[in-house]
């Protein structure tokens, strides 16, 4: 059974922050008497202001079930809410409000098989690495394949550890830049379309789980080309972030 | 009216549990406007002064949820299926 | 008591006049979209606005014939239920003194009805007076759809879900009619300066 998220709000306190782009940075967290997560959840974080302000964001919860230390992955948000804050100004000692884990609709487990098809745009990678770091601790080799997307390649998130993560068997790791390529690029071009989710999904009889995450326009148009493509709408999770996708 | 074999909610607590307590995004909900099951993690969710949840299938307000100051309150269209599996 | 989070203000500017910000709310520079569903597209060659219900004779207006009434361009501040306030924010439109222009009615509500199926009530007086409009163009710019155009109700001295997006028509009533949100809970007047956000407030 999904873990059930608590309706109280538990105090986190930021152990650890790690930049991974010059946009996004992800927050390793302590929180006591956390109950474990399923890779796929997220948590609702609560900022309170000096004068009692208060804030609150959901964010993908990027760290395997297995690894002993709880992160959550951020993405700024031009003038946002809480972004800027949470990227550009929390520090270690820092402590803020969590809720969760939440979500079992966008989860996946070794146990439940594959294959799957991952396919996430910006910051909806994030959830999707749960998945796959989830994956590697448990050292499965589970046929699955992941579709990224990013605008640049400055902007893709987790790229390094995507190309070491194991096990190598089974896993295929693809992207796609959609406005400027670094030379010498072999990977695709542009937006996420029919041509490239056929060449790196399973085919619609094989019967794949699919978990589409990112900015909502992002979402909507995938899980619709995989649903043209002969997809089941029913295998298919997805994730949406909202028009700026974080 | 209530007769000596009537229970109150007390009596089944527990019944109601299982049916309010799980993961909401696993929860199914069947919409009494298409008929069609969906769970919950599928229906498209819409902020405005509070959330409308709307059915995937045929957009038919499922849910709302108006976040009051002391209390939140669920309006719920249809019916709400848990598996036991 | 929650722990302060050091150093987070959220994405509020201080430098304004505290009078102008109704009680339990805060100042915002974006302009944040909210709705209750998708958003609509209904071709300007098929929109219409009308005003029906207890009135004699149902008056309707096509966009062209929108457009060719005398407009106003104001200058507003506008309050959300959801605690944001957005001030001076500049709107071009038709006074709906001018739409209801000679229209003899005993109803003392109206209901605005849209596109998408949205609906809100509100006293027919505080539709007049210079102080409600359909509103097309924002910012000097056609308003966006998510932002409810083609056109909108604006009725700014009252929380902003009484604002119509996508209105399509105004129906004169005699009894109040809640509608959509009200339907669920919100206040039936909504005004921010008595922060009138819930039927208990």
């Amino acid at each position: 059974m999904t873990p059930r998220a608590p309706i109280t709000w538990r105090v986190a306190t930021v152990v650890a922050v790690v930049d991974e782009t010059p946009t996004a940075r992800s927050l390793v967290l302590d929180v006591p008497g956390w109950p474990g997560h399923r890779a796929g959840q997220h948590v609702d974080v609560r900022l309170t202001a000096e004068d009692g302000y208060q804030a609150q964001r959901s964010y993908s919860i990027a760290s395997a079930p297995e690894s002993p230390e709880l992160a959550i992955t951020v993405q700024v948000v031009p003038d946002g809410e809480m972004s800027p804050y949470l990227v550009e100004e929390v520090r270690p000692g820092d402590e803020l409000e969590l809720r969760g884990p939440i979500g079992g609709f966008f989860t996946w487990r070794v146990e439940d098989g594959g294959p799957v098809l991952l396919v996430g745009g910006g910051s909806g990678l994030a959830p999707l690495m749960a998945m796959l770091r989830h994956r590697a601790a448990r050292g499965s080799t589970v046929d699955t394949r992941l579709l990224a997307s990013a605008r640049t390649i400055r902007d893709a998130l987790f790229r390094d550890e995507l190309g070491t993560l194991g096990p190598r068997e089974g896993l295929r790791v693809a992207w796609t830049l959609t406005r400027e390529t670094p030379p010498a690029w072999d990977g695709f071009t542009g937006r996420v379309d029919a041509e490239k989710l056929a060449a790196v999904a399973p085919p619609p009889d094989a019967a794949p789980r699919c978990f589409v995450c990112g900015p909502t326009p992002f979402v909507e148009a995938v899980a619709d080309l995989l649903v043209q493509a002969g997809h089941d709408p029913r295998a298919i999770h997805a994730e949406r972030f909202g028009p700026t996708g974080s | 009216m209530s007769d000596d074999h009537t229970l109150d909610c007390n009596g089944v607590a527990g019944l109601l549990r299982e049916v309010l307590a799980p993961d909401p995004t696993t929860t199914h909900r069947r919409c009494p406007d298409c008929g069609d099951t969906q769970p919950l993690g599928r229906h498209r969710a819409y902020r405005g002064a509070g959330v409308v949840l709307r059915c995937p299938s045929c957009d038919a307000v499922g849910a709302v949820i108006a976040e009051q100051a002391s209390e939140l309150v669920l309006h719920l269209r249809g019916a709400l299926l848990v598996s036991r599996a | 008591m929650p722990p302060i989070s050091r150093g987070f203000r959220g994405r509020r500017h201080a430098d304004v006049d505290p009078a102008r910000i109704p009680p339990g709310q805060y100042l915002t520079t974006d302009f944040p979209v909210l709705s209750a569903g998708p958003t609509p597209r209904t071709p300007l060659d098929r929109w219409t606005f009308s005003i029906d219900g207890e009135i004699d004779a149902v008056r309707r207006w096509t966009w062209d014939e929108l457009l060719a009434l005398p407009q106003e361009t104001v200058i507003v501040d506008i309050h959300c239920v959801t605690k944001w306030s957005k001030l001076d924010t500049e709107w071009t439109g038709v006074s709906l003194d001018t739409l209801l222009d000679g229209v003899e009615t005993e109803a003392e509500h109206i209901v605005a009805w849209c596109d998408g199926g949205y609906t809100t009530n509100l006293p027919l007086e505080d539709v007049m007076g210079g102080r409600a409009w359909i509103a097309h163009t924002y910012g000097g710019e056609p308003l966006a759809p998510e932002h409810g155009g083609p056109a909108r109700l604006l009725v700014p001295h009252l929380y902003f879900w009484k604002s119509a997006k996508w209105v399509r028509g105004i129906t004169l009533t005699i009894e109040d009619r809640p509608g959509f949100w009200e339907g669920y809970g919100y206040h039936d007047y909504g005004d921010p300066w008595r922060e009138q956000r819930y039927w208990s407030d």
